[in-house]
């Protein structure tokens, strides 16, 4: 019989291997060379190709290098934190299941759905002086006839202005994204075990501290870590707000310097150090949060 | 201890669908009554809303004499077992059966005490510092139970607690809640839908249909005497036979006409029957009810199609038309499929339904 | 004391309607910024460099034509001012129908502007009142005709959105099955891979691919675009195939196999249909990743630019009108819109199986 004989050699203990291999050959090829390559050039110098670790040097001397980083560092840490808490809320909302919650959770993924250039298109058509913001604000009669406040800054505007209304247009755009995590995860809870919780004397609050967001973990440290790795590497919208330099962050160092300044003859050096120093802070802040969250004991025990 | 009263207690989900429909019913102190009645019949739904899960439509409960209709799950003072156990997966045994009591803000060598004793009680000491997912699901399943003892409620809920139990360990279980039931004392509502476990632990069975009640009675009473055709064929394995019959009065005498038989009731059958004057009645004889005999005695005769033997006793099934009529019969003599045999009637012991209404017609008052 | 009954009614009734409150803000929130670029997608040029902004478009201009110093003199209806106003002095009836495509959406042809220069004429110089409809989607049109490459970059999007979906849900479908029903070694570096994959900056990615897929010949071309979003989209197709397999129970293609049917059968005929809605909803969230992807696609185009990195290049240079650029945006959000409204209610099913 063909199916015995085939069975012997195609053993079943190997039919996951065989159906995982494409996966494993695909990261190797298209993700893990790059990855080396890119790594491999960072210790290179651009025009001799020997080792060096000038690249690094230069991109720690360069004089956005430390405001690229606290810029980040500021964004990704009231970000994250921000956006996980509405995130939560939103998510606690919808899982209430009111009259018009299908549609609600809808209009609450558009955010998400909509492509980044689309964003930057809604925001900088909306914050711009002439912009449907401050005509908003004059049709409902806040903002005085023919003025106008300048939302994007002046070369004068404080940088916390600048950061903060970063924070929130990125807010905007995402926290959707993380209550769909959420949402997910408190559908998926069992009803039972939580309202065993009310019948044994719990209030909302309680039951929501000691039953739900415990039994939610795992889900909350999958919503985390992805919001984590990719708040550090935003910088679209700040481009397409503020344009290059005016409020630099990592990652648009690395654009700004492939892109922009492609004739400078430090910009490919500029470019992979900046690509690899970025690569190692996305990491590290993602295994360090994975490791003080408890995620890696968790694969332990279970 | 308590007493639980469901007055004119309605649950509608929509517009369509009517789970409960207007029941009333006492549970009295202490009792151990058992919801019991056939998929989507509307129990868990009463259960829910005596433990506030599910808002009341319409009606009112009171646990002895308040009224908690409008109280929030908390504030009822009931423990519930649920049909999957619902154990809290991130802590403990111990913890479990404690944080309860924290929330009532019991003292915590209270606390300690008590989760000892009713981990004695459900026979899982050993097992406190264990997580639920390292239990198995009789295990969990006494968790679930200790955890609802420990707050020492008002009143017990369990919805289907034993039905995701292995047979044997459901017939071992059926015998411990009972056990504790008598110790603890406590008024305890217990839904299922299997007739067996109702039968064996009811002080009481509430037959439920469509969202309402049908009976309300001892496991003997529904059992005996079935208030219509729906308990007397749900209750009872094999169900409750029945006999469509033509009504012929004669003089005093009542005479019931079938095609494989005519019954003429005794006097004191008839006289109970005197004010029915409609001209169909239906027979219910339980299985146990149909005796074989000899030929002579017979009230008719018919082949045996299929037999089951049980060890204790045979289940023998027959055909009259296009009914199938199933007898318990002693194991011995045994009965062969194919074989002919004599049936007759226990008398005293047959039930009469108007087949209209369905209801049982001709009992004493 | 009150009768708890409406008690209860009462202070539901405050919960319901403090909860409406919060939804209707947040709805606010969310929707203005999203009105508001569809309502500039639909404003003409002049009104969309008016200030404050019209609330809501308009498809019926209406019109004023009377002698001016210099031959005729239109005017427009402004709608802040609630008056005409004057825009343009001409007798140039192609200077004038021009204007009129411009700034106002229309698309008159000569003779209709001669026309009613005509009837100035013959009323001897007074008013002329007229109102024109312009066509809704305008903009658009004119979005796609002066933008160069628009056509061209929105058929590439579509061609690698159709290859990504085709390379991440058949090389991801398979690793989801075997996560779903196999135990293996290394299944949990596997689960981990999503997260290790997307540490590496998409963009840092992409600046060495540029020389992997110049080595293949796939720079600059729509597959090479696909081979890397794929990196990306791999990851979680994996996660999301697994949590819809693990939703449909081994007992079922047991089933079919105690029936003779193989392991590739049985997966085929009872598995894969079962699984087909939530496939299709890793596919369109596969379709939405690289729709919607611009940072590689502006490292890894040249000549041959995605449909995103036109409208970014519409948005960043001085190169488009803002209702254009906005135009674009919108025929851009359009389609990612639309498919999640079809997996909304996959979302939870997509995110359900596997967590950190
Ligand atoms: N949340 C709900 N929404 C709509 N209908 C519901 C809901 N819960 C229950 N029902 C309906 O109410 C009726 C009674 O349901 P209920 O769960 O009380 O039945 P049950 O007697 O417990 O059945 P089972 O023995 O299967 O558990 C059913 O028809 C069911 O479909
Ligand atoms: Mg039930």
């Amino acid at each position: 019989m063909m199916g015995t004989k085939r069975a012997r050699w195609f053993s079943p203990t190997l039919t996951p291997y065989l159906l995982v291999l494409p996966v494993l050959l695909y990261y190797a090829a298209f993700w893990l060379q790059p990855v080396v390559t890119v790594v491999i050039q960072s210790f290179r110098d651009p025009v001799t190709g020997a080792f060096t670790l000038n690249n690094f040097a230069l991109v720690l001397q360069d004089k956005d290098f430390w405001p690229a980083f606290w810029n980040t560092f500021i964004i990704v840490s009231i970000s994250v934190a921000l956006e996980f808490v509405v995130a939560l809320a939103l998510s606690l909302l919808i899982y209430r299941r009111f009259w018009g919650s299908g549609i609600f959770f809808f209009l609450m993924l558009i955010p998400m759905a909509l492509p980044p250039v689309a964003t930057g298109a809604i925001w900088k058509t909306g914050l711009t002086a002439h912009g449907w913001l401050n005509s908003l604000l004059i049709h409902l009669g806040v903002l005085a006839e023919g003025k106008k406040i300048y939302w994007l800054g002046t070369p004068r505007t404080p940088k916390w202005q600048l950061l903060t209304l970063i924070i929130l247009v990125d807010a905007w755009t995402v926290i959707p994204s993380v209550m769909v995590i959420l949402v997910a995860g408190l559908q998926n809870l069992p009803r039972e075990v939580i309202e065993a919780g009310y019948v044994f004397g719990g209030t909302y609050w309680r039951v929501l501290r000691d039953i739900i967001l415990p039994m939610l973990r795992p889900t909350i440290q999958t919503a985390v870590v992805l919001r984590l790795i990719s708040a550090i590497q935003i910088w679209l919208i700040i481009v397409l707000l503020f344009g290059f330099s005016r409020v630099p962050v990592l990652v648009e160092r690395i654009v700004y310097y492939h892109e922009e300044v492609r004739g400078l003859d430090i910009a490919p050096a500029m470019t992979t150090g900046y690509t690899v120093i970025v690569a190692f802070i996305v990491s590290a802040a993602a295994l360090l949060y994975l490791y003080l969250s408890g995620a890696f004991e968790g694969e332990k025990a279970s | 201890m308590a007493e639980v009263q469901l007055i004119n207690l309605t649950k509608r989900f929509g517009r369509r669908v009517l789970a409960v429909d207007h029941i009333h019913l006492t549970v009295k102190d202490r009792e151990f009554l058992v919801l019991l009645g056939p998929s989507g019949c509307g129990k868990t739904t009463t259960l829910r809303m005596i433990a506030g899960l599910e808002e009341v439509s319409e009606g009112t409960i009171l646990i002895d004499g308040e009224d908690v209709t409008y109280l929030p799950p908390r504030a009822r003072n009931v423990s519930m077992v649920f049909q999957n156990y619902a154990v809290w997966p991130h802590m403990t045994v111990y913890e479990n059966i404690a944080y309860p009591l924290r929330l009532k803000k019991v003292p915590r060598d209270e606390i300690d005490r008590r989760v000892k004793e009713v981990a004695e009680l459900t026979k899982i000491a050993e097992l406190l510092d264990r997580y639920p997912s390292q239990l198995s699901g009789g295990q969990q399943q006494r968790v679930a139970l200790a955890r609802a003892i420990a707050v020492k409620p008002k009143v017990f809920l369990m919805d289907e607690p034993l039905s995701n139990l292995d047979a044997k360990l459901r017939v071992h279980m059926r015998t411990e809640l009972k056990a504790i039931h008598h110790q603890t004392q406590a008024t305890t509502i217990f839904v299922t839908h299997d007739q067996s476990e109702a039968m064996s632990m009811a002080d009481r069975i509430v037959v439920m249909r469509e969202g309402r009640i049908e009976q309300v009675g001892t496991p003997e009473e529904v059992y005996e005497k079935s208030a219509n055709m729906f308990v007397a064929s749900f209750i009872g394995l094999p169900p409750t036979n029945f006999f469509y019959t033509e009504v012929r009065r004669e003089n005093d005498a009542l005479k019931l006409v079938h095609p494989y038989f005519t019954l003429t009731l005794s006097p004191e059958q008839a006289a109970r029957l005197k004010d029915y004057t409609k001209s169909r009645l239906v027979l219910g004889v339980r299985p146990e009810n149909l005796l074989l005999t000899t030929e002579d005695q017979a009230l008719f005769s018919v082949e045996a199609m299929v037999v089951e033997p049980q060890g204790s006793h045979q289940i023998i099934a027959f055909q009259m038309d296009d009914q199938i009529v199933k007898i318990v019969a002693p194991a011995y003599p045994k009965v062969w499929p194919g074989e002919r045999i004599h049936v007759t009637f226990r008398p005293e012991r047959i039930r009469f339904f108007d087949p209209e209404t369905q209801q049982a017609v001709g009992d004493e008052a | 004391m009150m009768d708890p009954k409406i008690q209860y009614r009462l202070r539901k009734a405050a919960r319901q309607m403090l909860l409406y409150l919060v939804v209707l803000t947040i709805t606010l929130v969310i929707m203005t910024p999203v009105y508001f670029i569809t309502v500039l997608s639909f404003l003409t040029t002049r009104e969309a460099y008016e200030y404050p902004l019209p609330l809501y478009p308009t498809f019926t201009i209406r019109m004023k034509m009377e002698r001016g110093k210099r031959g005729y003199l239109l005017s427009v209806w402004d709608r802040n001012e609630q008056a005409y106003v004057s825009v343009l002095d001409t007798d140039d009836a192609d200077k004038m129908r021009v204007y009129m495509e411009t700034y106002l959406g229309l698309k008159p042809s000569n003779e209709q502007v001669t026309e009613v220069m005509q009837k100035v004429d013959a009323t001897g110089g007074q008013p002329v009142y007229f109102a024109w409809r312009r066509h809704i989607l305008s903009n658009y049109a004119t979005f796609f005709r002066v933008t160069r490459d628009a056509v061209p970059a929105l058929i590439r999007s579509l061609q690698i959105a159709a290859l990504t979906i085709a390379i991440s849900l058949s090389i991801g479908g398979a690793a989801g099955y075997a996560f779903a029903r196999y135990r293996f070694y290394g299944k949990n570096a596997l689960k981990f891979s999503v997260l290790f994959v997307r540490m590496f900056p998409g963009v840092a990615i992409a600046i060495p691919m540029v020389i992997i897929l110049a080595r293949i010949g796939l720079y600059d071309r729509p597959a090479g675009l696909s081979l890397l979003y794929s990196v990306g989209v791999i990851g979680m197709t994996v996660w999301i195939t697994a949590s819809i397999f693990m939703a449909i129970p081994v007992s079922l293609e047991e089933a079919a196999m105690v029936f003779g049917a193989t392991r590739l059968q049985a997966f085929l005929r009872i598995t894969l249909p079962l699984a087909f809605p939530g496939l299709a909803a890793a596919a369109m969230y596969a379709f939405i990743g690289a729709w919607n992807e611009t940072v590689a696609a502006i490292i890894l185009t040249e000549f041959n630019p995605t449909f995103s990195v036109v409208v970014y290049q519409t948005l960043l240079g001085a190169t488009g009108q803002v209702n254009l650029t906005a135009a674009g945006g919108m025929a851009m959000a359009l389609p990612a819109v639309v498919f999640t409204f079809f997996i909304r209610r996959y979302i939870h099913q997509m995110w359900g199986g596997v967590t950190v």
